[in-house]
């Protein structure tokens, strides 16, 4: 017998049915899959479906919840309403409170050290002061963690300030604060005499203010009457103590004639006097008043310059 | 005026943009108001040379002004050049630093002259308490090169001095003793920082870069800046994402703070390292030796790229 092509509708030929009943098993077991995945796709998109609902019915749910709330809310006002006056007094009252907290708050910038904390510790502002004049203001904001350390700051890098944190930051924070405020003050209180100085007695110089940053050596040269004939004076004033405003040493030299008179010695040596106990600006508002006074120029009495005290 | 020194303002004038011309000029304060208003400064750039020039020549101008004026060119054009960070320390129990300017020139040149017949020297102070040094080099034989000085800027009072880095690196420790000594310090050390942006530089090792500070006088709180995150996001992101998205925010603020980073543009790591692998019995990860490499992150601003990193989601973020 001949091998019967299969697709002959009557190809009885074994291997023709067989094969045929192949294709029909896989064919069958490969819709089966597809039923299958498509029962899993449908149960999922079924338990999607359900969730969606579920979050949806919450959804409501807290909307009404919300929609409930607001409405007693509005509920209690309109029932306290003869009442919102003496709320509203309260209300004011509360505010004013606040806000003299909040100036009493600010004011402590006058104690010269006050601070505000932060979510790592504190930030401390130093205000310094000189002669009852505000002047700069300086921030360190410290972290409060075992070890104590400075997170960032705006001290001028000139002040010793790595110094002074190695000798009390980890042992006793207030020493290290009342040492950083005691080289603010006095670096502040130097700047302000050199400045007033340089911007209030520019006449009574001869040549310009030599300075450095820290302000603690002050070299410059002046006369007690500028146009005049005398000698100009030269003075060199060293602050060793960088916690001080009054130099540590002061040199005044009189250029021109070696042989001095008695009379600009003396001066001399009173002007070295005066600069070591009283602020420099203040000792050349003397100069300049006593120059008004008596106009020849001359000293008359050193000793009995006043200083106005009522300036501090 | 020496042909030289006619030469080298010649030169550096021509370098000047004439947009900046009469600023540069003015800040030079060598040829006065009279002299300038003379030039007529929109005719063709050679010929306002060769006429400031002239002018220059009226006044005499010596090599020290010529120097000058190198030193106000540089100081306008900081960014030309790569600056190198120097700090100096003193020996411990040291007296108060009593800075004084006339005694540190006249120490420093003296040091140099006398180690170096031939070099120039010239001193520029600028407010901020800096002090600008330009020292143009030669040797026992031949004259200072002007058109390869070294610039050093010292902030007198503190131990930090910034200085250009140039290709005559023979001269560097006599440069650096030269100022140790001078600014009355014992030691000197090169730090690993490196940069064209002096203002960085400077914010960096002075540690001035966050200048914002909590006070019971700011008026802005934090929750307005947050905010101002809220306007800008998308309408489509939802709680969760918000609440990421602002740890992340307050993360980033923390660590790099409100204001502008200084300008980096490289920084480069060592790091040792084990390899760590997946795969059980891998040559690299069975080494003993841990592996050195050499890490280079660079940018053209590397501290804001940084910065933007987690807010772009490109890296996590952790508290710790």
């Amino acid at each position: 017998m001949e091998q019967a092509n299969p697709l002959r509708p009557d190809g009885e030929s074994k291997g023709g049915v067989l094969a045929h009943l192949e294709r029909l098993e896989t064919q069958v077991s490969r819709s089966r899959k597809q039923s299958e995945e498509l029962q899993s796709v449908q149960a999922q998109e079924g338990a999607l479906g359900t969730k969606i609902h579920k979050l949806r019915h919450l959804r409501d749910e807290l909307r009404a919840a919300v929609r409930h709330r607001r409405g007693s809310v509005k509920a209690r006002i309109a029932n306290v309403e003869p009442n919102r006056t003496v709320e509203v007094n309260e209300q004011e009252a509360l505010e004013e409170k606040l806000e003299n907290v909040k100036a009493v708050l600010q004011a402590y910038h006058f104690t010269g050290l006050s601070g505000k904390l932060t979510s790592r510790g504190v930030c401390v502002c130093i205000n310094t002061a000189f002669e009852g004049n505000l002047l700069a203001s300086y921030f360190v904001d410290l972290v409060i963690q075992k070890p104590f350390r400075i997170h960032h700051h705006s001290v001028p890098v000139f002040i010793p300030l790595e110094e002074i944190a190695a000798k009390y930051l980890q042992t006793n924070i207030q020493h290290f604060l009342f040492s950083l405020c005691e080289y603010l003050n006095a670096y502040s209180g130097r700047k302000y005499q050199a400045d007033r100085l340089q911007s209030d007695f520019a006449a009574l110089l001869t040549g310009p203010l030599q300075r450095n940053p820290l302000c603690n050596l002050l070299s410059f040269t002046y006369k007690l009457d500028p146009g005049g004939q005398s000698f100009p004076f030269c003075a060199r004033l060293l602050y060793k103590d960088l916690t001080a405003t009054l130099p540590t040493d002061v040199t005044v030299t009189c250029q021109g004639e070696e042989a001095l008179s008695t009379s600009w010695e003396e001066q001399r040596a009173s002007h070295e006097t005066l600069f070591c106990t009283k602020p420099l600006h203040q000792v050349f508002a003397s100069f300049a008043r006593r120059e008004k006074l008596d106009g020849s120029g001359l000293l008359i009495d050193c000793f009995h310059c006043t200083g106005n005290t009522s300036e501090k | 005026m020496d042909e030289t020194v006619a030469e080298f303002i010649k030169r550096t004038i021509l370098k000047i943009p004439m947009n900046e011309l009469t600023t540069i000029l003015k800040a030079w304060d060598f040829l006065s108001e009279n002299q300038l208003q003379t030039v007529n400064f929109r005719q063709r750039k050679e010929s306002v040379v060769q006429h400031l020039i002239r002018l220059c020549e009226e006044k005499r101008a010596s090599l020290n002004d010529a120097a000058l004026l190198d030193i106000v060119y540089t100081q306008f054009h900081q960014h030309q050049k790569v600056w190198d960070v120097f700090q100096m320390s003193k020996g411990p129990g040291e007296d108060v630093d009593l800075f004084d300017m006339k005694q540190f020139k006249n120490a420093f040149k003296k040091i140099l002259q006398r180690a170096l017949k031939n070099v120039t020297v010239s001193f520029r102070e600028t407010e901020e308490n800096a002090i600008w040094i330009r020292i143009a080099w030669g040797t026992q034989y031949t004259k200072p090169n002007q058109y390869k000085p070294t610039y050093v800027v010292y902030y007198s009072q503190t131990p930090y001095a910034f200085k250009s880095s140039s290709t005559l690196r023979r001269n560097t420790p006599l440069l650096g003793q030269a100022l140790t000594i001078a600014s009355k310090h014992h030691q000197i050390v090169k730090m690993d920082l490196r940069s064209r942006y002096l203002d960085s530089l400077k914010a960096i090792v002075f540690k001035q870069y966050n200048q914002t500070f909590e006070t019971h006088n700011s008026t802005t709180p934090l929750q307005e800046r947050s905010l101002g995150l809220d306007i800008n996001m998308d309408s489509r992101i939802i709680h969760e994402n918000k609440v990421e998205k602002e740890r992340v925010q307050r993360i980033t603020q923390e660590t790099f703070g409100d204001y502008s980073q200084p300008q980096l543009e490289f920084a480069q790591y060592k790091l040792e390292t084990k390899f760590k692998s997946d795969l059980n019995g891998s040559i690299l990860a069975e080494r003993e030796e841990p592996l050195r490499c050499l890490i280079k992150f660079s940018s053209p601003h590397l501290l804001e790229a940084l910065k933007s990193l987690a807010p772009a989601g490109k890296c996590q973020t952790k508290e710790y």
